[in-house]
């Protein structure tokens, strides 16, 4: 009974459901904050001490509007979509250990980061599908641009992947951020910077926005979305995001490692994973704001060209310099 | 000048049988009035003889019997060749064979004068909407505006809308509405582009959603209503509307503008090329995604609309031009602050230049886009920072001085990439030479008087003139028949010059290439749509009920 009580309070409440989506409007606000520094503006700063509350705001006026669905779509793909993105979106979540292990207690297994990067992909499947399903010309462009730019970077992103996990001797997340005496940013930083950009295409940030490039295809996939439906789209993408940053923290991070000061370790492992996880959102936003949207035939082509090359090269590299690697992490 | 004299002295040479006068009543503006359809050899002629010659407009007049069509050549100055054709059976020759750029010039002159054009690829309404009357064309004299349009039997045809998918033959092909309503357009105007996959296969644009009928308006109000009337065309670029018409104006009645007024003209009309550059250029960043830029860009921007509203009281509709001279004189305390903005605007835009020429990604996303060779850009007669960037070192203020620029130095900044990228480039440079040019006006303001009084009625004459407008050159004619009201007004916005080459630059190009490209010619569609008059009243077709547009099938 005790047992239950502890894998519904995990589940639901902290770090589960409730936690994850405050952290994921906590984030929403800081990303909307930091951009809107870089541009010279204000940001969001009404609603609650330095506009943190503006992101709930939005989505309780999101839930509130009218939800209308086109009478030409597909009706229960239009609607299934959008939820199915956001459920597999929450439920990779669920595989990262914020406080030191994963939401549901032992869960961890090993290969759970195969079946996280999974998950991710099969979410924007969902993306893609309420694209197409919207049969709008300006979503049928975004839906397809979403397939191409994600499933090409899917590639270099798993392999890149591949290198902390290498070096920690596991598939599993939590034993990889366990693992990470020195974290693997600074023992193979080849690996970390390369992630970095892959990432930043993955969640389809300037300058690789371009599925909802709005000056070309006004939202994208999103396009023909609105209240409720829409507000889950923009929540998968707040989840997406949270996930990305996260991935960085705990394959080069070293997750929620820090040093413990006094009383619950838990609480300082979510410090410690809050603190990584903004840096990693800062340098995400950075790269986001000093660069123009590339176009989708640049992006394929840095893609196949570059960066797919040199993710091998570099996985390459860690196995060659192993052995030099683990004397410097012990 | 000198091409403007070869272009006369051809004419006159070549073509003297076909001429039945000819007159040049002030520098660099010749009015020669042909034999009937004698135009085309005429043209032909110029364009043989004198390089980088393009077509102004064409301006179509209504004398009554006969109307005369007015082929506005600039070659240095403006050569207006005259070719009327009778009221009853208004039919001449095209020369869009001769001359692309003449196209949608012409088809102006048959949407609102009824002229037809034989041999013209596309004879087609422009500017009125669909169900417009036929046979009813609001700028012939005696067109009067329907008193109560409600009583007006206006056809009933509702107009065509396309949806915003069409499947064309070949099934990959896709129809892409961009416009009325869409994030890359600041204005309404609806282009479709057919696409096969990302790529633009062609291109077809409508205009004629912000008609406002102030071509028509302007001859129901006397010159000096005239002169707001004319800034109201355009906000951003609204000294240059007024310049150029008080300069017409000026120039019937030939009066002598005192030259501190001319010197103040300069001034706001370059506050208004750096303010409307800058915009430029931030909605650049914006349409390339780059919001960083597009942010920063407008903030720097601000200043200037400052400036401009410390020196005329406005921010921006200036109301500073009058036919005369000016109505406000600059005051030394805004003289002092005006010379510190130019300078930190001027650190900015350095900054600025800095990062068009060194940004990866911008330079990625605009080097080799949209390319317009300097043989096509002549062809289709664009003009401004568009044909500059296409390496034609095209300026009415250095070709056609106007104001005080004959003084003031100045470099005409032109680029040879032809490419999205010159012509933002050009824009860039052109602010940084624009500060110059205010800086040394501000520091030679001659003293005297600020305008000199002028009789209502101006006395009866026609006059062409051009200024450079921030977009390109702009052109007003003007016709006066004696009184206080002139008979004809006829405005040619620089965005309708450059538009015409569009459907041909965006083929082939990526469907993310269209915004930069049109954010590349600083499209402004409220100077191109200005000369029906459209009652909101009979716009019927706008009117459907909520239920008969979700019945649109898609």
């Amino acid at each position: 009974m005790a047992l239950d009580l502890i894998f519904i309070v995990r589940t639901l409440v902290f770090p589960g459901f409730l936690f994850l989506l405050v952290l994921v409007l906590f984030f929403d606000w800081l990303e909307r904050k930091i951009a809107a520094r870089f541009q010279n503006r204000m940001g969001p700063s009404y609603t609650g001490p330095f506009g943190i509350l503006q992101p709930i705001a939005d989505y309780i006026k999101l839930f509130s509007k009218e939800d209308i669905t086109p009478k030409q779509t597909n009706k229960l793909l239009f609607v299934a979509a959008p939820i199915l993105a956001f459920s597999l979106f929450v439920f990779a979540l669920f595989f990262i250990p914020i406080d030191g292990s994963n939401v549901i207690l032992g869960s961890s297994f090993e290969g759970d980061l195969i079946l996280v990067l999974l998950l991710v992909t099969l979410a924007n499947f969902g993306i893609f599908l309420s694209g197409w399903a919207s049969l709008n010309p300006y979503s049928g462009i975004g839906a397809t641009r979403v397939l191409t730019q994600f499933l090409g970077y899917d590639i270099p992103l798993i392999i890149l992947a591949l290198g902390p996990a290498f070096l920690a001797r596991s598939l599993s997340i939590v034993d990889i951020t366990a693992s990470q005496t020195l974290p693997f940013a600074l023992v193979m930083p080849w690996c970390c910077v390369l992630f970095f950009l892959v990432l930043q295409a993955e969640l389809e940030k300037t300058p690789f926005d371009i599925p909802h490039a709005e000056t070309e295809i006004v939202g994208g996939y999103e396009t023909e979305y609105s209240g409720r439906k829409l507000a889950f789209i923009k929540l998968s993408e707040d989840f997406q995001f949270l996930i990305g940053a996260s991935l960085v923290t705990v394959l080069f991070l070293g997750g929620a490692h820090g040093p413990v000061l006094f009383g619950m370790p838990e609480l300082w492992h979510v410090f410690w994973f809050m603190v990584k996880t903004i840096g990693v959102v800062f340098l995400l936003e950075y790269i986001g704001n000093v660069a123009a949207r590339l176009r989708i035939d640049q992006v394929v082509n840095g893609n196949w060209e570059l960066l797919i090359p040199l993710s091998v090269l570099s996985l390459a590299l860690t196995v060659i310099v192993e052995p030099l690697l683990r004397l410097v992490i012990g | 000048m000198e091409m403007f004299e070869t272009a006369v002295k051809v004419l006159r040479n070549n073509l003297a049988d076909a001429i039945l006068e000819l007159t040049v009543p002030r520098p660099r503006k010749a009015y020669i009035l042909l034999k009937p359809e004698r135009h085309r050899d005429a043209v032909s002629l110029i364009l043989k003889h004198v390089e980088d010659a393009e077509l102004s407009t064409i301006s179509g007049v209504d004398l009554g019997n006969e109307i005369e069509l007015n082929y506005h050549m600039a070659c240095g100055g403006t050569v207006t060749l005259k070719n009327r054709v009778s009221r009853e059976k208004p039919v001449t020759r095209t020369i869009t064979d001769i001359l692309p750029g003449a196209n949608l010039y012409e088809r102006e002159v048959f949407d609102l004068l009824g002229v037809t054009f034989e041999g013209h690829p596309n004879l087609e309404r422009l500017m009125l909407p669909e169900n417009w009357p036929k046979g009813d064309y609001p700028l012939r004299r005696d067109w009067e505006p329907p008193t109560n349009p409600e009583n007006e039997s206006y056809s009933e045809e509702t107009l065509q809308t396309e949806s915003a998918v069409e499947q064309d033959d070949a099934d990959s092909i896709v129809n892409i509405v961009m416009g009325p309503q869409h994030p890359v357009l600041h204005e309404p105007e609806r282009f479709t582009f057919k696409v096969d996959g990302e790529t633009v296969v062609d291109a077809e644009m409508r205009l004629g959603y912000v008609h406002r009928g102030i071509e028509k308006a302007a001859e129901r109000m006397m010159y000096f209503q005239d002169v707001f009337l004319v800034e109201r065309i355009c906000g951003i670029c609204n000294a240059a509307h007024t310049t150029v018409f008080c300069q017409a104006v000026e120039d019937i009645g030939n009066i002598e503008t005192p030259s501190r007024a001319l010197y103040l003209r300069t001034i706001i009309h370059e506050l208004n090329r750096v303010h409307s550059h800058l915009l430029l250029l931030g909605v650049a960043g914006h349409l390339l995604g780059f919001e960083a830029l597009f942010q920063h860009v407008w903030r720097d921007r601000e200043p200037i609309m400052d400036m401009v509203e410390q020196i005329t009281g406005n921010r921006l509709m200036s109301g500073f031009n009058t036919i005369g001279g000016v109505r406000r004189d600059i005051t030394p305390s805004s003289i002092e602050k005006t010379l510190k903005t130019v300078k930190a605007v001027r650190k900015r835009a350095a900054f600025y230049k800095n990062v068009f020429e060194e940004d990866a990604t911008l330079r990625l996303r605009t080097e080799g886009v949209g390319v317009l060779s300097k043989d096509d850009a002549l062809k289709f007669c664009v003009v401004g920072p568009v044909l500059r960037g296409s390496g034609v070192a095209s300026d009415v203020r250095k070709d056609d001085p106007y104001a005080a620029y004959g003084e003031i130095p100045f470099n005409v900044i032109c680029y040879k990439e032809c490419d999205t990228w010159a012509r933002l480039m050009v824009r860039v440079e052109e602010v940084l030479e624009s500060l110059d040019i205010i800086e040394y006006a501000l520091g030679h303001l001659p003293s005297g008087r600020l305008r000199v009084r002028v009789q209502r009625k101006i006395p009866e004459g026609e006059a062409v003139n051009r200024v450079e407008a921030p977009r390109g050159e702009l052109i007003h004619y003007v016709k006066s028949d004696g009184t206080a009201y002139p008979y004809r007004v006829k405005v040619r916005s620089p965005t309708l010059a450059n538009l015409v080459s569009f459907p041909e630059i965006i083929r082939g190009s990526y469907i993310a290439d269209i915004p930069s490209v049109i954010g590349s010619f600083d499209p402004c569609f409220s100077c191109t749509d200005r000369m029906v008059f459209l009652d909101a009243q009979n716009g019927k077709k706008w009117r459907w009920s909520l239920d008969e547009v979700n019945d649109q099938k898609p």
